[in-house]
């Protein structure tokens, strides 16, 4: 019985590989960039929009800038290439279809939205309560599950177009 | 015509010289005889046409020998061969050999002995079948295995044994999850099954609690991971509920390896990444934050023993 309880030992050690976060998905940013590259299709930017590349800028620190990164080595917006750009503070922020306010960037919405100007930007945060504060869609958790408010408004008065399809998938619209 | 005579004359000669000291013998007496020269073959054959012998058959001492020729055999000849129908001979005729009354039987406790050697035999075999290849081989000699024990003491309790194999297999079915391969919804469920009857029949069981959380929070990950980008937001909510369901299944297990303590570093990881999982960030940060204290005292624990070397 020696024999067998070294074979059993030798194979009860064998340790169960462990996907670490970091270094494997990020499951959280994956979910995410996802529902951004629906946006890209759900809403309808200026035709001067739809020319040259199809920015979507970072501001903050946040994993979903490498997401995204990831996402624009094989996609495209219609015939747009994605640019991904990571923005430190608002005073950094350029002309872009879509700017991503993380949670973590410790900006005020209202500072972000000076930087916007005129532009026709989709703004996407992640933080409760900034659907009423300028936001056009912000993520929130429901259930454990990852889903997005969206503010009509807010999306339109940069001369953007929601489509209804995504209107009929937002869990809330303002 | 006189050839022919002398043939005859010659092969009668020889017959009744080899079996003349037969003559009047049963079979279980012939096959004595050569089992006491060692002719096992020969002890085979004859213990064999015994147990066609109405009378015979039901004498223990005919199973006993029949099981003590094929074990034999089994040792000589075939001991490389798991799946050694010679051992499962022995073993069948000792069974048939107890199932007459037990405690008056003076074969029994021998026969008793030479199961249990049999028995250790087949665990053995069980357990170097484990391999991609023969698993399916290992499970069946394990069911032989399970089988004797329970006919040389009917009360025994295999629990440990089944736990222990089973956790075998489990880890051995596992391995291609380590490698790019990775493993198929299948495999997972074959795998995660497994667990589940170790948790069931040991719930403290540290090993099964951890892999079976790994298990569950890796093949959500896997999903997550292998999503397309252009997935619409009907079909990537759908994809939501489901692993959502993986990661609560995974989130038990991973608590329970917390309460045990086992591979805490790596269990704490498991507990932040499956809440992570979970759009649970607050629970995710607590769990990230005692890992990072914990490397903290590792790390100051170090530093401490580099020094009282120094």
């Amino acid at each position: 019985m020696k024999k067998i309880a070294l074979i059993l030992v030798t194979l009860l050690t064998f340790s169960t590989g462990f996907k670490l976060t970091g270094d494997g998905v990020d499951t959280n940013s994956k979910m995410k960039a996802i529902f951004i590259m629906n946006f890209t299709k759900l809403v309808e930017w200026p035709q001067s929009y739809r020319e040259g590349n199809f920015v979507v800028g970072v501001v903050g620190e946040s994993p979903l800038y490498l997401e995204l990164s990831k996402m624009a080595k094989t996609k495209k917006v219609a015939n747009q290439t994605l640019e991904i750009k990571k923005f430190v503070s608002s005073d950094d922020i350029s002309k872009c279809h879509i700017l991503y306010v993380s949670q973590k960037s410790g900006e005020e919405i209202s500072t972000i939205i000076k930087h916007i100007k005129t532009n026709s930007t989709l703004i996407v945060t992640e933080q409760q309560g900034l659907i009423d504060k300028g936001a056009g869609i912000n993520f929130i958790i429901k259930d454990n599950r990852q889903k997005f408010e969206l503010n009509k408004k807010n999306v339109e008065k940069y001369k953007l177009k929601v489509s209804s399809n995504l209107e009929a998938l937002a869990f809330s619209v303002k | 015509m006189i050839k022919k005579i002398y043939i005859l004359i010659i092969i009668a000669f020889l017959t009744n010289s080899t079996f003349g000291q037969f003559v009047g013998k049963d079979n279980l007496s012939i096959s004595l005889f050569y089992m006491q020269k060692s002719e096992l073959d020969s002890a085979k054959k004859y213990i064999d046409l015994s147990i066609q012998d109405d009378a015979l058959k039901s004498l223990s001492k005919t199973w006993y020998y029949r099981g003590f020729i094929y074990k034999e055999l089994y040792k000589i000849n075939d001991k490389e061969n798991k799946t050694s129908a010679l051992r499962l001979t022995a073993i069948e005729s000792f069974t048939k050999l107890l199932s007459f009354e037990v405690d008056s039987n003076e074969f029994s406790e021998s026969a008793i002995k030479m199961l249990n050697y049999l028995a250790t035999t087949l665990y053995n075999d069980a357990a170097r079948s484990l391999d991609p290849d023969n698993y399916k081989t290992a499970i069946l000699i394990f069911e032989y295995y399970r089988n004797t024990m329970q006919m040389v003491n009917p009360t025994i309790d295999l629990k440990l044994q089944d736990a222990k194999f089973k956790l075998a297999l489990a880890s051995m079915l596992n391995r291609p999850a380590e490698t790019e391969q990775g493993l198929d919804s299948i495999q997972t469920k074959q795998i995660a099954k497994l667990y589940k009857e170790v948790i069931d029949l040991d719930p403290n069981n540290p090993v099964a609690n951890y892999n079976l959380a790994i298990l569950y929070y890796n093949e959500a990950a896997d999903i997550i991971n292998n999503m397309d980008y252009d997935m619409d937001i009907e079909k990537l909510n759908e994809v939501q509920d489901h692993c959502v369901e993986i990661f609560l299944q995974a989130l038990p297990y991973a608590k329970k390896s917390y309460e045990l303590k086992y591979k805490l570093k790596e269990t704490l990881i498991a507990l932040s990444n499956i809440y992570y999982g979970l759009n649970d960030m607050e629970k995710s940060d607590f769990y990230k934050k005692e890992l990072e204290l914990l490397e903290l005292e590792d790390l100051e624990k170090k530093k401490e023993d580099l020094e009282k070397e120094k």
